[in-house]
């Protein structure tokens, strides 16, 4: 098009008559499409490959070691999800079957936890000595570098 | 982390609502020296708190203030239960009906909404906790409507509270205080005017 003709300015353009300002496609989700396993999914914060994307030209390769820590986080994420979910389906018997049985290991894995480093008030602790105290608390790297 | 308990810190039973208690009993949930503030002034302090045992006080002390802040909340909402226009108008809470009707908004009681700005967090132990020791002290002011017989009974939980932790902090600071020159050099403490 001539720019002088038309007479717009370098780096606006003219759109023909009739045309709407923008056109946005989002596609669809394919049907069943490929799936992380589980906890590559929590690392990664989805489900589906197809939805990690690279943010700003970084793509998220983190990896999560093994811990008795992450184990419980990945758990507690589990129940929390399931509580959402069932806050919107109360009436979903297999929803609600997994979220007492996750409960359930996430209360023996709290109890045996709790014993050796105290992460909760309410539930028993052993040994001589108040450990509630001791360093490092959660918000601190040397709580997080070992995951 | 935080969870919930589906529970009260201390039952809330209030029989009779009462809006112009509900007018002065809201500054309690979002005044500068309200339940809100409190639990945000400790849960901030915590991440530049260089001492174990203070990293754990002020986590317990903000997250009690949230169950208190829950009990405040439960004792505006039956002050204000099942009110009607018509039960409002004249009373001090008219305005804040305006805006709010029964909803529990934290403002202070002079109207204005919950402020960052009554709160300070300076990354300095000193300078937090004698801010602490100034926030426990406004709330020992309410002390004096405690006897009244007004006043909700659950108020006296939290007020008796404070008082305990302001005694606390005020021997804590006693013991850091016999050592503060000591205690900068030690914990490495940010000056706050980085000049060229």
């Amino acid at each position: 098009m001539d720019h002088k003709q038309s007479g717009s300015r370098h780096g606006e353009g003219r759109l023909p008559s009739m045309a709407p300002l923008a056109n946005p496609y989002v596609p669809f989700q394919l049907e069943s499409p490929p799936k992380y396993e589980p906890r590559k999914a929590l690392v990664r914060g989805t489900l589906y490959p197809g939805l990690d994307l690279p943010f700003m030209g970084m793509v998220n390769q983190k990896e999560q070691p093994v811990t008795p820590k992450t184990e419980l986080q990945t758990l507690g994420f589990a129940i929390q999800e399931l509580a959402l979910y069932l806050d919107t389906h109360p009436e979903d018997k297999e929803a609600l079957e997994l979220y007492q049985a996750y409960q359930k290991m996430y209360h023996k894995g709290m109890m045996e936890h709790n014993d050796r480093c105290q992460m909760k008030h309410g539930m028993p602790s052993q040994g001589d000595r108040y450990r509630w105290l001791d360093d490092p608390w959660p918000w601190e790297y040397a709580a997080n570098k070992e995951g | 982390m935080f969870a919930y308990d589906k529970k009260l810190q201390y039952p809330v039973k209030i029989a009779r609502p009462n809006p112009r208690l509900a007018s002065v009993i809201i500054s309690q949930f979002g005044g500068p020296d309200g339940e809100l503030a409190a639990s945000m002034r400790y849960l901030s302090q915590r991440y530049s708190m260089p001492f174990d045992d203070q990293k754990g006080l002020l986590t317990d002390i903000g997250t009690e203030e949230l169950s208190h802040l829950e009990m405040v909340g439960a004792i505006i909402h039956q002050l204000t239960r099942n009110l009607k226009d018509k039960d409002i108008v004249g009373t001090p809470l008219e305005k804040y009906f305006v805006d709010h009707t029964v909803g529990v908004y934290p403002a202070a009681a002079a109207g204005f909404p919950w402020n960052a700005a009554s709160i300070q967090v300076k990354g300095d132990p000193i300078a937090d906790l004698t801010e602490d020791l100034a926030a426990d002290a406004t709330t020992l002011h309410s002390q004096h409507f405690k006897n009244s017989s007004r006043f909700p009974r659950e108020f006296s939980l939290f007020l008796d509270h404070d008082g305990r932790s302001r005694y606390g902090r005020l021997e804590y600071l006693r013991s850091l205080g016999s050592g503060v020159l000591g205690l900068y050099t030690a914990v490495s403490i940010p000056c706050g005017y980085p000049l060229p």
